[in-house]
């Protein structure tokens, strides 16, 4: 048998929500090797991770508790419970900024530099500024926040500048909801982005590296944080012979503050509202000063485009988005979790050979996060870049990816989105503050079963205007979903207002619950978890009174509660 | 300013900590009253007015005392496809409050937010920021009972 | 100039300075481009995105405030798109504001007399600048304040607690104090002569305001005497002839001519009149009595015939016995009195439907009944006979109310078998009327006149208003189709056909809807009290005598009233860039409904109003204080849908802020604003 050397533990913010903190503290308890801990692997289905290092290769155990039997198991490099990776995952995976995520110990200075980490600043400071300017702009590398600026350029704009201090920001307000690309980044190997930060620092000459974080991401703040301080020791923070600032900004919950010049507001102490732009930030930023913002995956990408060289890099990718992309799956496919493949890569090989979703439960997918677009499953053969996904109504967002299967109903999903969105308006241009509200209303009426026809055309009149006529990201594409779902779905919108019917059993106003006695085992439990007395002593579920919480469904043994088409079920008075 | 901000001093005096300056006060009192509000604009020379845009514009600031525990319950795209909205629903009954309240007790307070970014994991709630995913009824009421024993 | 931009808007070419806008070149040069939110004083906001041009090539829309201009680059201000961007942004920002532009009394006043303001003025006892103000719109006050059905009573937001405002006394003790002694000023007679013919409600007025246009006016009347239905229709004790005559004595004054006994078609000639004057305004009334429908109908006397007839003898006549009035309307109830008043002790009301649906005025009825008047409802005529006896034996048919008909009124049907006999001496149908329409003059299918419905105009230089073209109306309708036939009058002889303004009002919905705390009081001390009760003369006097029946609330009663008056209308309602852009583009308060925020006032300043639910957000006024009065006193608060303008913790502006007012003064609309009203 190999001999273990040492036990891997993932603690990103998925392996503790897992359960991975008890795990850990079994294994350093229990386990008698060297327990490490690592950040996420993007198997996050699986967690919590438990990699198995030994003189003969790794073995990842998924799904791990912090029980005897599990240890036993595992230290005994048991069959059970491994990590199967599908052979199609691996076809079409490519692990290049990723590939230290998950691997070593997200704390530690050494382990980073151990894997040739910082060997790409090193080489950067060989170079002159324009040098490293240059690699970036050849390597095709763009924004990875949504936007898709080439990043080159923009380095290219604030180099130009002459000013007495010159700001470099990190984006890592990762607020679309569905994305954690960032949060895994930073977690697992936040001494990555920090070198692409000091080597954008070099190019640039910036003086003060801003990283705005969301506050809901205590453990990344964490992580960079240490690995700031480590970076600090060993003096990698003096670039362009000055020592630069290196500042954490915790943002505080506005979604728009993700766009740059609400970012820049919020850096500044104040409301997250946009500007209107030119001037735009390299020109006039953070306190006036020349500012470029990049994205954390973006940074994460710098050391490879000058490790590997611009050309290398641009090798991978199609012609107009080089690199590989960070997916954050989710919602209706057997693997989520995080995902990195070739730009180009096809959204049906994303989700059907990556996530392994079954082709036959999905209807949809939503990219580019509550203000992306869905895509029907009849086009998931297109190639996942900045260009296709725009030609289709959807954008390509930060990397959230969520399956949206067979069973749900695109009217309420777009009315979930845009109860986000409109919340998450900053409030300043007209058409998004009011705009939102007047869509995010109709379409409450149309899920409610209160729709008229004309709501429909008022939805396809209305949200184009409200994205030419907003100043930034958000309002220029939060009516994506209700755009792209009616471009799509409209015989949903129709059914929903012209028949008052849900055809996927979602919209509470258009469903009644019934109960099957054939199946109905009289346990009783659906009638003690009515939260107000619906169900009556002979088991008939009065939906006159039924509140359509799902309750006795999630309760039920027996499957015997469902929901069904409005009229089906019956009503006391 | 008061002796009650006293600790705003570990704070750099310019109004980019603004922010930092009361997230502070938060993670001191919890929340942040009109009596924080002045202090941190006299700390920062920055129209008390102003500092209460602020306060406003972002999710994250709290103008009333919350609860020993905060539940909030994750209602971002993957946990809403995962039936977030139950949750909340079993979570409001079992507390008997709605988002946005403290029960009587002071004891638990309700809230929803947009993405924990454990998506992989929903439907998910945290409480106290310590996540708890893949819930159902069950268990969503098994672990609040838990906390209710605690105390 | 080396840095010169060119660049076209519209087609049209342009330079502009490095770092000039968009706007700055365009209002430079006289194009008008649409801003709420910009403000030279102060940073640029780009907000409210009513200032929108087109980028030809890009197809993008900018905020022309805060773009400035490339070289060649090309935008649209003027096109198709460019305007529906910015009425869509306009209807955005109406949808969430939430005021009342105009008072609604004024709104409903059919003259669209400025009530509220009239109201203000006998509020602070300046009687005489109310007169002046109601003879703007209403040139028959000491009538009109009399008889009117006061429209403008019913839209009063008092109705939300408790009684209105009694507006229509404003009217009258303004006018019972100086309608003698005031005098409009009279242009001199610009050589354009003008006939009206017809000198009742709209003939009158319509001679009015085509004299105050500077036109000479002659008014042809058929009857002996000028007043119309005035003097014909209206009984004695709601409007004393003596008091029509000295409302008919300022028309001379003011240099107007009449000729009575003269009838078009009679003794009067339409082609005539169209080749001696330079326009005609025909204002011939609705003199045709409606028909019982049923046999023996000639037995009875038609209503306005019966008061014409009893108005011709000064108010006297024979006692008519025991009495039957057939119909529901106002002549009816004026037929019911006149006859109480000659002496009968047995007067009743039959009307075909119920109490409810009855058209007439609540408290005609009501004073009716008072008089002893009684009613039979759901009750029709079949047959009118004369007996051997002499006398009038109409047969009846019960009613019950069926389905909703055409006006949304539940239909009455006759119970079969429910017949029924009554005898009387005297049976009057007072079933409505009809336009007489003279031979030559088109009618529509109502067989009233048939006009244009923006400039009156029927053809050549004929122009027709009042009953004659509405079918019967009351005396303010017909007052106000009087001033719209002069200004169409006034258009077709000046080249430049009238069309009214368009006109925006947003509402805060019709009290109904409302309640109390919906309510905006500018004044903290709107009072409580109970509207001042209608003093009457005793009843044996009104049933006795044609004396007028109500009196002219004295100035300390009008007063009290005035001290009820909530004053709706918005302080900003004459330079509100809101409405006057949504005017312009056409905007619809009603274009997208939805919910508006409920975020409340402030009247607690001495002199400011924040009327935080007619805020557009664009944030002016916060950086007015903090930028040029360096006060910082307002903030934005929330975000998105819920931004609000505010002060620290929500407090009242500082009193000193009376002595500055900066914010007020930039407020595009009226959400912050001088709380007192010139």
């Amino acid at each position: 048998m190999a001999e273990i050397r040492k036990i891997k533990v993932g603690t990103a913010s998925c392996g503790l929500a897992a359960g991975a903190g008890a795990v850990l503290d079994f294994f350093r308890d229990h386990a008698g090797v060297e327990i490490e801990e690592v950040g996420c692997i993007g198997h996050c289905y699986a967690e919590p991770l438990v990699e198995v290092v030994t003189d003969a290769g790794s073995v990842f155990y998924r799904d791990v508790k912090g029980e005897q039997a599990c240890l036993d198991n595992i230290l005994a490099l048991g069959e059970t419970g491994r990590l199967e990776v599908s052979p199609s995952r691996r076809k079409y995976e490519m692990l290049k900024v990723t590939r230290l995520a998950g691997r070593i110990c997200p704390t530690s200075f050494d382990a980073y530099v151990a894997e040739g980490g910082y060997g790409a600043l090193k080489k950067a400071l060989t170079m002159t500024a324009a040098e490293v300017v240059d690699e970036v702009k050849r390597s095709g590398l763009r924004g990875r926040g949504g936007g898709g600026f080439p990043t080159g350029m923009k380095w290219q704009f604030l180099a130009a500048k002459q000013a007495e201090k010159k700001i470099l920001i990190c984006n890592a307000d990762e607020g679309d909801p569905g994305a954690f690309m960032d949060r895994s980044m930073m977690e697992s190997v936040p001494h990555q982005v920090l070198e692409g930060m000091l080597i954008g620092a070099y190019a640039t000459g910036a003086d003060i590296l801003f990283i705005y974080c969301r506050a809901e991401y205590p453990l990344a703040i964490k992580h960079i944080r240490i690995a700031i301080d480590q970076i600090r020791e060993h003096g990698l923070d003096v670039v362009n012979g000055k020592k630069l600032d290196i500042i954490i900004k915790e943002g505080a919950g506005a979604f728009v503050c993700g766009e740059e010049t609400a970012l820049i507001a919020s850096l500044e102490g104040r409301r997250g509202t946009p500007r209107f732009r030119p001037p735009f930030p390299t020109d006039r930023g953070w306190n006036d000063y020349p500012t470029s913002l990049n994205n954390v995956e973006t940074f994460a990408n710098i050391p490879l485009v000058i490790g590997e060289g611009g050309a290398a890099f641009a090798q991978v990718g199609t012609e107009k988005s080089k690199g590989t992309k960070l997916f954050a799956l989710a919602g209706d496919l057997k693997y989520p979790g995080l995902i990195e493949v070739p730009m180009g890569t096809t959204i049906g090989e994303i989700v059907f050979e990556v996530g392994g979703a079954d082709p036959d439960q999905v209807k949809a997918v939503q990219t580019g996060g509550p203000s992306g677009g869905c895509i029907p499953k009849e086009l998931f053969d297109t190639p996942v870049d900045y260009d296709s996904l725009n030609a289709l109504g959807a954008i390509m967002g930060s990397g959230g990816m969520i399956v949206i299967g067979t069973d749900r109903c695109m009217v309420e999903t777009a009315r979930y989105f845009l109860d986000f969105t409109h919340r998450e308006s900053c409030g300043k241009c007209t058409f998004c503050r009011v705009g939102m509200m007047r869509m995010y209303e109709t379409l409450e009426r149309i899920v409610a079963g209160k729709g008229e026809m004309s709501d429909i055309d008022f939805l396809a009149d209305l949200g184009p205007k409200i994205k030419k006529g907003s100043l930034c990201g958000l309002g220029q594409t939060a009516p994506n979903p209700v755009l792209a779902t009616l471009r799509y779905y409209k015989n949903e919108y129709i059914e929903h207002v012209r028949d008052k019917r849900c055809a996927a059993l979602v919209c509470n106003a258009l469903v009644d619950v019934k109960l099957d006695p054939e199946k109905c085992v009289k346990c009783r439990l659906c009638i003690r978890n009515c939260a107000v007395g619906a169900i009556s002593d002979d088991f008939v579920i009065d939906n006159a009174k039924c509140t359509r919480c799902n309750t006795c469904i999630d309760v039920c043994p027996k499957h015997a509660v469902a929901r069904v088409e409005k009229g089906e079920g019956y009503y006391a008075e | 300013m008061s002796d009650k901000f006293a600790y705003l001093s570990s704070v750099e005096r310019s109004r980019t900590y603004l922010i930092k300056g009361l997230q502070t006060v938060q993670a001191h009192d919890g929340y942040i009253s009109d009596a924080a509000i002045e202090a941190i604009a006299a700390y920062f020379s920055v129209p008390p007015v102003d500092v209460e845009g602020v306060v406003s514009f972002y999710a994250q600031f709290k103008r009333t005392r919350p609860g020993k525990y905060k539940v909030a319950v994750c209602d971002g795209t993957a946990c809403h496809i995962k039936g977030s909205i139950s949750i909340l629903e079993w979570v409001g009954t079992e507390l008997g409050i709605k988002p946005g309240q403290t029960d009587r007790d002071g004891l638990f307070s309700l809230e929803t937010v947009a993405c924990l970014g454990c998506c992989s994991l929903a439907p998910v709630m945290s409480i106290n920021g310590k996540v708890y995913g893949k819930l159902d009824r069950k268990g969503t009421v098994k672990i609040l009972k838990e906390y209710r024993k605690n105390g | 100039m080396p840095n010169e931009i060119k660049f076209k808007i519209d087609g049209r070419e342009f330079t502009a300075a490095p770092g000039e806008t968009i706007l700055e070149v365009a209002t430079r040069n006289g194009i008008s481009i649409p801003t709420l939110c910009h403000n030279q004083k102060i940073s640029r906001t780009t907000s409210c995105f009513v200032c929108v041009v087109k980028d030809k090539r890009t197809g993008k829309f900018l905020p022309s405030c805060s773009a400035c201009p490339a070289n060649g680059q090309e935008v649209e201000s003027s096109s198709d798109e460019v305007r529906d961007m910015r009425r869509t942004a306009l209807n955005l920002l109406l949808s969430e504001h939430a005021g009342d532009c105009e008072a609604p009394c004024t709104v409903a006043c059919p003259a669209h007399a400025q009530v509220e303001e009239y109201v203000r003025a006998g509020r602070r006892g300046d009687f005489k600048k109310s007169l002046k103000i109601i003879k703007e719109r209403i040139p028959l006050p000491l009538s009109i304040s009399r008889v009117c059905p006061r429209f403008c009573e019913k839209e009063c937001r008092r109705n939300v607690y408790g009684k209105p405002v009694a507006i229509n006394d404003f009217k009258r003790l303004a006018a019972d104090l100086y309608y003698d002694e005031y005098m409009e000023d009279i242009p001199v007679e610009n050589g354009r002569r003008i006939a009206v013919v017809g000198a009742g409600p709209a003939g009158l007025s319509a001679a009015y305001f085509l004299r105050r246009l500077g036109y000479r006016v002659k008014m042809f009347e058929k009857m002996p005497k000028a007043g119309g239905m005035l003097r014909y229709g209206i009984p004695e004790y709601r409007l004393p002839k003596a008091i029509l005559d000295r409302e008919i004595a300022h028309f001379f004054k003011m240099g107007i001519e009449l000729e009575c006994n003269r009838q078009l078609g009679l003794n009067l000639s339409l082609d005539v009149l169209k080749s001696e004057y330079d326009a005609v305004a025909v204002t011939i009334g609705c003199w045709k009595a409606g028909s019982m429908r049923c046999a023996g109908e000639e037995l009875a006397l038609q209503g306005i015939k019966f008061l014409e007839r009893i108005a011709a003898n000064d108010w006297t006549g024979n006692n008519p016995g025991k009495t039957i009035v057939v119909g529901g309307g106002n002549t009816a109830m004026d037929c019911l009195r006149t006859s109480v008043r000659l002496g009968s002790d047995d007067v009743t009301c039959f009307y075909r439907r119920s109490e409810e649906q009855m058209p007439a005025e609540k408290l005609e009825i009501h004073e009716a009944k008072e008089e002893g008047v009684k009613f039979e409802f759901l009750v029709a005529p079949v047959k009118l006979v004369r007996n051997d006896a002499g006398k009038l034996v109409l047969t009846c048919q019960r009613m019950e109310l069926g389905e909703p008909d055409a006006s949304g009124r539940r239909k009455p049907v006759p119970v079969p078998g429910s017949e029924f006999d009554v005898e009387a001496d005297t049976v009057i149908a007072a079933i409505g009327q009809a336009t007489d329409a003279p031979p030559g003059l088109a009618v529509n299918r109502f067989g009233d006149l048939d006009v244009c419905e923006h400039t009156y105009r029927m053809s050549d230089n004929v122009f027709a208003a009042g009953d004659c073209v509405t079918g019967a109306a009351t005396v303010v309708e017909g007052v106000a189709g009087g001033r719209i036939i002069a200004l169409g009058i006034d258009g077709f002889l000046s080249g430049r056909e009238y069309r009214p303004e368009p006109v925006v009002n947003v509402s805060r919905g019709h009290w109904q809807s409302l309640r109390k705390e919906d309510l905006v009081f500018l004044r903290q001390d709107v009072s409580e009290a109970d509207r001042v009760p209608q003093r009457l003369i005793p009843i044996a006097e009104r049933t006795s005598t044609f004396h007028e029946v109500a009196a002219t609330f004295t100035p300390e009663e009008v007063q009290s009233e005035g001290k009820r008056c909530i004053e709706c209308s918005c302080t900003a309602k004459g330079d509100c860039k809101l409405r006057q852009h949504s005017q312009e583009y056409g905007a619809d308060p009603e274009a997208y409904k939805g919910a508006r925020l409920q975020q409340g006032y402030d009247n607690r300043h001495p002199v400011i109003i924040h009327d935080r639910m007619k805020c557009i957000k664009c944030g002016t006024c916060v950086k007015i204080c903090a930028e040029v009065v360096n006060k910082n006193l307002l903030s934005q608060k929330y975000r998105g849908f819920a931004t609000k303008v505010e002060g620290l913790f929500g407090r009242t502006l500082p009193d000193s802020c009376a002595e500055c007012g900066a914010c007020v003064e930039e407020c595009p609309v009226g959400a912050l604003d001088w709380r007192f009203k010139a």
